[in-house]
């Protein structure tokens, strides 16, 4: 039998057609072969501003452009390279070497290829997004070869070829084919120009070797950068690559941790219901500690020690297997610090570590004995341990060099050496970072990034990427707190710049009405509106105004800043503002969600001046029941901006009788009751412990003048209550019209067993009962917690009970039933936010919205169809907006925290008597109990602090002792901790009399002395706030 | 209905006057040495053109055109898919369990190996197969008939009991693991008018295709929920082969191949291959034997003989003289004797067989015939394993 085969070559088409083949699972488990055809083209450019012949060959766009070409025609030259050089990284290159390629100095004229961003991709998202970010910046002029579709550089993968070698051999490809080119074309150009190097950047040594048969120039990443200025900061930016690691590892051959399970037994696992998936969390007070909320069980599966936290960072997706029931184990009641336990690591000596230090383990220990103690409290609770991890969330992290770890020799300068970095946040282990700057680095805030964490390596790998600053320096301090909650602090760009009014501040509210920009709008101009916010606000987002109509009903007028007039969607301040999704208010600082000439002026609800705004207006009954709603763009001018004391101010001042402070009686008087409504519906008043500082007081006095609490006036509420009323209303329009994609904003209902500990605590120490059937049972029990000799208790009780609360999150209407939309804390059926879109990305969709939902046009016509969006994409920004504002509130604490504790340090270097700072005596109160120390909330400064065993002053100590003679105390305190009774004995060791002892327990009122002392270890230069506690 | 009869009969038959059948049948029944009209030997088939790898799109694929213009062309597309049999009898936490400890995995293969056989083995329905051929719709006895006879002799033929012989299934190879299994969609489509019986064409172009068939490479293990590498070029064989050039020895596993369905006719005692659509009409009987090459052992295996209904019983019988009522009429005096000398029982016709004169063929053959016909395919170096050899040639990549 004879069989033939077609010719395929003969095919005169076949060149410049080809195909990808690949094998696609998708989620619902099909596997499909998938085939993608390629069409080869020839009109791909170089790119390169030496090139004479791409300008003509290269595809223009509509209007007859062509791409401006990004290389440079001089690139920069290095000493192996005088001619200047182009770079062409390959996967690991840029896998190992990011942080290099952002940096400034070097790295310029980069030739990315198509096949590398593919391929980085696939190995690392966050990486991926960055190259795109840079491939996007025009100074560092990286350009994307889209070497696939060119028919010159495009790789067949050949029989038996490996698809990295494949990939390796397309990098080396396009070297050798831009070699010729750019030879080729500049041998056509007039001038003889210099020829630039093409250098390929790899770290595969089987291809650097093929490299050189070939010659291509390659050179791995470190041999590049040791013939740059600099090399040694320059190096220590490189990740420890994988071969290095492996290297090690084979010859150390020491495993620390149990090996992750395979994907797909990970996969088989979580669908057969053994393996649990959920976020990791690790303890604040107990770095061993972490716990993982899985959604097959309402509480969340601890997850003791080293050993089975496994290489879990706070914040990965991790998998969990339940243990069993004889390894169960309580919560710790002990704070256990990482640097307290091991302070003696030594990272160049890893010859000697195991996974658990018997120090660690001693700490552990203990606390099994306390869980097989007794009843309720010390119940054992399901233990879990990490078996494998679906995603990694490592970000940057900012810390500084465990000046323990730099060993003897930091001094000797540029030898390269292992020092532990400890993160600012005490959830996240130290890091292991190569460097050859250690000495440089100590006291320092430095930047740093986890590269891997093997098993054989007890501590995670990084690498360094900057320093910000000295320590406790302000500017550095502020920098790390913006990184480290991963703050857009960056000034705007010019794109977004572009995106603003042409006439600047200029901008005006045109004349005539018949001026496109009236189209739609309503003449409110005539109405008396004012704003009420916090004194020095610039950004006035809201105002307010009500009238009487001749019906005897009320006009009551929500005024917002129409900032979606200025905003338009699908430009660079859209895409800016939705990235930054909040402005964040540090103590000192405001980092704005869009450029202040928007948010300070041309939106801001200034007074005396005509603004845009969005109007909700309601008529309502005397009694404050509300007829009907109206929703309207318009033109306003306020006639004053009010502080809250201001306002508050006037409408008491009897003497005032005009037409504006009417209104605001009027206002006063229908917030009272709609907020009588709301608490009878259920609302909850929560309490956070918050103050407030300001910063613009003089310079001589008390710095401890600027903390203030935050004093709740009338007029505060004034404006809250009418705020919530617009939300609520503009919350049901917009569900009314986009059942499926109204943003909205909800607070679940939390679990009861969240409030199981605070219920059980209340019951022991007070006799007091929680009820969490429904938000307004807690708001009334809660409103039943009163100690009549703590006046501060009740507000205690609601901080705490604020924290077993879910925090509230904007969502898309299609992503919950309606049933879900409740909004816990303030007991509406329904909720989102329109009234800050100055601050907040989601009020500005939601003004796109509403707009688009009562049918306004806008100047263009395009209004209606702006708020209109994919269901997806909302999901997408929801994600993204609850990020930034959770992040945006812990950066705003952290702040006051810092601030607080700098105020205190300039007082005491104030108020310092011989050298020992005397501290000031406050009230604070115990808001948890542990074994080795209690938390001691001070409402004076809104700080809670770690009382440590050598922080208690016993009765006749002197509390005047310095941090460093303290801490010898400690090991001779003994202490008798009751789990049951929530009480803590803290005594002498060995000390006769019982009297020379301190008893505290849960919720009691204590004096304490508060100081600020700088923290060694993890918190250095943050100023731990030190609280001693000096009596009962 | 006389279409349909025809339909379902081995072809359609060809407009040849009785004289024209008889002189063909005389031809094919030489004793020894038959003459066949293109001139070929009893054994020899057809010159064909093959291709295989022709969709890019599918797991595998085949072209085969024979000699008289007949085009087949097969793709073989897998799914994943769960098998639900075996997720009712197993418990899925206690496989997870076993597979705890590594150190027992190797003793609890085999374990599974011994459980659960129904998983193991596989099911028939795993494979789906489809015919479209010009002129008929897919509920047309032809069709259905000819996919059925494909799909059993693919799926069914190699059920022995012993695993041993379960290598060599098709459904066997489908299992993924207890819970998991490959689903393979089997497309056939003619792409000519069947001139002739379209079966063997249909056989061969299915054997290419699943040759060439590739499944993804499985990277999970054991019980889990099957993961699987996206490159296509680790992609492997559903019918392992010997790697080309490699000296290693051959596998029990390399050497099984797919069966094959080859076309014989009888005419008298002659046993004939690849019939032409003409030959077919004048064939006495018309078999359908289907052999596939076993690991077990060196040779073919047989796995099914089907005989097919032969078209030659619905040709018009040709009129001998004795009885033509025109012929009688002015030749009464053609001499009785020499009418009577040639005139002998036919077996296949049950009719008085006038020499030269068209009987149509009531089918049945001689068991001597069929021991040979079976045997001339299964010998070694016969029909059945010059076919496969031939179409082993066909380059899959």
């Amino acid at each position: 039998m004879k069989s033939l085969r077609r010719d395929v070559s003969s095919n005169p088409q076949a060149a410049n057609v080809t195909s990808k083949v690949f094998v696609r699972s998708t989620k619902s488990g099909k596997v499909q072969k998938i085939v993608r055809e390629l069409y080869l083209r020839q009109d791909i450019p170089c790119s390169s501003k030496l090139c004479s012949l791409c300008p003509s060959i290269a595809p223009a766009d509509a209007n007859g452009n062509i791409a401006p070409f990004i290389l440079s025609d001089r690139p920069a030259g290095t000493k192996a390279f005088p001619r200047g050089h182009y770079l062409v990284p390959d996967t690991n290159a840029l896998l190992n070497g990011m942080d290099l390629f952002e940096h400034t100095g070097a790295f310029y004229d980069v030739i990315i290829l198509q096949t590398v961003l593919e391929e980085l991709k696939n190995q690392s998202l966050p990486l991926y997004n960055r190259l795109l970010a840079l491939i996007k910046t025009d100074e560092k002029r990286f350009y994307l070869f889209f070497n696939e579709f060119r028919l010159e550089t495009h790789v067949r993968r050949g029989p038996d070829e490996s698809i990295n070698d494949r990939n390796d051999r397309a990098v080396r490809t396009v070297a050798s084919w831009y070699g010729e080119h750019l030879r080729e074309s500049s041998k056509n150009g007039k001038k003889e120009k210099a020829v630039p190097a093409i250098v390929v950047i790899t770290d595969d040594r089987d291809s650097l070797r093929k490299a050189k048969d070939e010659h291509i120039t390659a050179l791995s990443l470190a041999d590049y950068v040791a013939g740059l200025e600099d090399p040694g900061r320059l190096l220590d930016m490189i990740s420890e690559s994988k071969e290095a690691r492996d290297a090690k590892g084979a010859a150390r051959g020491e495993l620390f941790y149990p090996e992750y399970y395979t994907m797909s037994k990970l996969m088989t696992g979580l669908r057969a219901g053994n393996l649990h998936q959920g976020v990791f969390n690790v303890s604040p007070y107990n770095y061993l500690e972490g716990s993982v909320n899985v959604a097959a069980f309402d509480k969340p599966l601890l997850i003791l020690g080293r050993d089975n936290s496994n290489r879990a960072i706070a914040g990965d997706v991790v998998v969990v297997e339940v243990l069993p029931k004889d390894q169960w184990k309580t919560p710790s009641t002990k704070i256990v610090d990482e640097e307290a336990v091991t302070q003696n690591d030594n990272p160049d000596t890893e010859e000697t570590e195991a996974v658990v230090t018997d120090r660690e383990r001693k700490a552990l220990q203990e606390e099994v004995k306390k869980a097989h103690g007794k009843g309720a409290e010390g119940k054992p609770q399901p233990t879990a341990k990490v078996v494998g991890v679906i995603k990694r969330s490592w970000r940057q992290y900012v810390g500084h060099v465990d000046p323990n770890s730099t060993g003897s020799q930091s001094a000797s300068g540029r030898r390269q050496q292992m020092v532990f970095l400890l993160p600012m946040d005490k959830r996240v282990p130290k890091i292991r970072v190569r460097t050859r700057q250690a000495s440089d680095l100590l006291d320092q805030r430095i930047l740093v990034t986890i590269d891997s964490w093997d098993r054989n390596s007890r501590y995670p790998t990084g690498h360094f990427i900057r320093s910000l600053g000295e320590l406790e320096t302000k500017g550095a301090e502020t920098e790390a707190l913006l990184l480290e909650y991963d703050v857009q602090y960056k000034p705007f760009p010019k794109s977004v710049l572009d995106c603003l009014p042409s006439e600047g501040h200029d901008w005006k509210v045109p004349a005539s009405k018949e001026h496109k920009g009236w189209r739609g709008r309503r003449d409110l101009r005539d109405l008396l509106i004012c704003s009420i916010d916090p004194p020095g606000c610039q950004d006035i987002d809201d105002a307010l105004h009500a009238r009487l109509l001749p019906n005897g009903n009320f006009e009551v007028g929500v005024h917002i800043a129409d900032v979606s007039h200025f905003v338009k969607p699908n430009n660079a301040m859209n895409l800016e503002a939705s990235v930054r999704g909040t402005t964040v208010y540090l103590v000192d600082k405001r980092i704005d969600m869009l450029p202040s000439l928007l948010g300070t002026d041309l939106c801001s609800l200034k007074p005396y001046v005509e603004r845009y705004a969005f109007s909700v207006l309601w008529e309502v009954t005397p009694n404050a029941e509300i007829v009907s709603s109206d929703f309207t763009k318009s033109v306003i001018r306020s006639r004053e901006a009010f502080s809250y004391e201001q306002a508050q101010l006037r409408i008491d001042d009897s003497s005032k009788n005009d037409e504006l402070t009417q209104s605001m009686r009027h206002l006063l008087h229908f917030s009272k009751v709609l907020r009588q409504k709301r608490m009878d519906a259920g609302a909850l008043n929560l309490a956070s412990p918050e103050v407030r500082i300001e910063t613009d007081s003089d310079e001589v006095g008390d710095p401890l003048t600027d903390v203030k609490t935050k004093a709740m006036l009338e007029t505060n509420s004034l404006v809250e209550e009418f705020m919530l009323l617009a939300n609520i209303t503009v919350a049901s329009r917009i569900y009314e019209s986009f059942s499926q994609t109204a943003l909205l904003r909800r607070h679940a209902t939390p679990p009861p067993q969240n409030f199981e500990d605070l219920s059980s605590q209340l019951s022991k120490k007070r006799g007091m009962e929680l009820d969490v059937s429904s938000s307004g049972a807690l708001a009334n029990s809660l409103d039943r917690c009163v100690d009549p000799k703590n006046p501060f208790f009740n507000t205690l009780v609601r901080i705490l009970a604020t924290r077993c609360m879910t925090s509230a999150e904007y969502f898309c209407a299609g992503a919950h039933s309606e049933s879900e939309f409740r909004h816990y804390g303030l007991a509406s059926p329904i909720y989102t936010h329109f009234t800050s879109p100055i601050r907040r990305y989601a009020d500005l969709l939601v003004h796109r919205q509403l707009a688009s939902a009562i049918g306004y046009e806008g100047e263009d016509g395009h209004a209606v169809i702006e708020g209109v969006s994919t269901r997806n994409k909302l999901e997408d920004i929801c994600r993204n907006i609850n990020y930034r504002h959770r992040n945006a509130q812990f950066a705003g604490r952290a702040s006051i925290e810092y601030y607080v504790g700098q105020a205190l340090k300039a007082r005491g270097e104030k108020m310092a008597a011989g050298g020992v700072d005397a501290g000031i005596d406050e009230e604070g109160y115990v808001m948890r109990v542990f074994e080795n120390g209690i938390v001691v909330f001070v409402p004076r400064f809104g700080i809670e602090g770690v009382v440590r065993l050598e922080d208690f002053v016993l009765p006749g100590e002197s509390g005047a002792c310095s941090v460093a003679e303290r801490r010898e105390l400690a090991a001779h305190r003994t202490t008798e901790f009751d789990s049951e009774e929530y009480t803590l004995h803290v005594a002498e060791k060995g000390h006769p009399e019982k009297e020379r002892g301190v008893i505290v327990e849960l919720f009691q009122k204590l004096r304490v002395n508060v100081s600020s002392v700088k923290e060694e270890g993890r918190g250095a230069g943050k100023r731990r706030v030190r609280i001693l506690v000096t009596g009962a | 209905m006389a279409a349909q009869r025809q339909a379902s009969s081995a072809s359609q038959t060809p407009h040849l006057s009785p004289a024209e059948l008889s002189y063909l049948y005389t031809s094919l029944s030489l004793p020894k040495t038959p003459i066949r009209p293109d001139g070929r030997s009893t054994t020899q088939f057809r010159p064909l053109t093959a291709e295989s790898n022709i969709l890019p799109g599918t797991n595998g694929s085949a072209r085969i055109g024979f000699a008289d213009g007949t085009q087949a062309v097969v793709g073989v597309k897998a799914e994943v898919e769960k098998t639900t049999v075996a997720a009712d009898t197993l418990d899925a936490r206690g496989l997870f369990q076993q597979q705890e400890s590594p150190a027992a995995a190797a003793g609890d293969r085999e374990a599974q190996e011994g459980l659960g056989s129904a998983a193991v083995s596989g099911h028939g329905s795993w494979v789906q197969m489809s015919i479209e051929i010009p002129g008929f719709r897919d509920d047309d006895a032809l069709p259905v008939f000819l996919s059925e006879m494909l799909r059993e002799s693919l799926v069914g033929a190699v059920s022995g009991s012993g695993g041993e012989d379960m290598a060599g299934g098709l459904k066997g190879r489908l299992v993924i693991n207890k819970r998991w299994h490959w689903r393979l969609y089997i497309d056939v489509l003619l792409l000519s008018q069947p001139l002739s019986y379209p079966l063997p064409l249909l056989s061969l172009t299915t054997h290419l295709a699943l040759l060439s068939t590739k499944l993804p490479k499985l990277k999970s293990q054991g019980e889990e929920d099957p993961l699987f590498d996206d490159d296509w070029a680790a992609a492997q064989y559903l019918y392992p082969r010997s790697a080309p050039g490699s000296t290693a020895p051959v596998t029990t596993s390399q050497q099984v191949r797919p069966p094959v369905t080859l076309l014989v006719i009888s005419v008298a005692d002659n046993v004939i291959f690849d019939p032409t659509r003409e030959e077919i009409a004048v064939a006495d009987a018309v078999l359908a034997i289907s052999v596939a090459r076993d690991g077990g052992h060196d040779g073919l295996k047989l796995l099914s003989i089907r005989t097919i209904d032969p078209p030659s019983r619905l040709t018009q019988p040709g009129v001998p003289n004795s009885e033509n009522v025109n012929m009688l009429a002015n030749a009464t005096s053609v001499d009785d004797s020499a009418a009577g000398g040639a005139t002998a029982v036919n077996l296949a016709t049950g009719d008085e067989e006038v020499s030269g004169v068209w009987r149509p063929r009531r089918g049945g053959a001689k068991r001597s015939v069929l021991a040979r016909m079976v045997k001339t395919v299964l010998r070694k170096g016969g029909v059945g394993e010059e076919v496969l050899e031939g179409l082993e040639g066909v380059e899959v990549e």
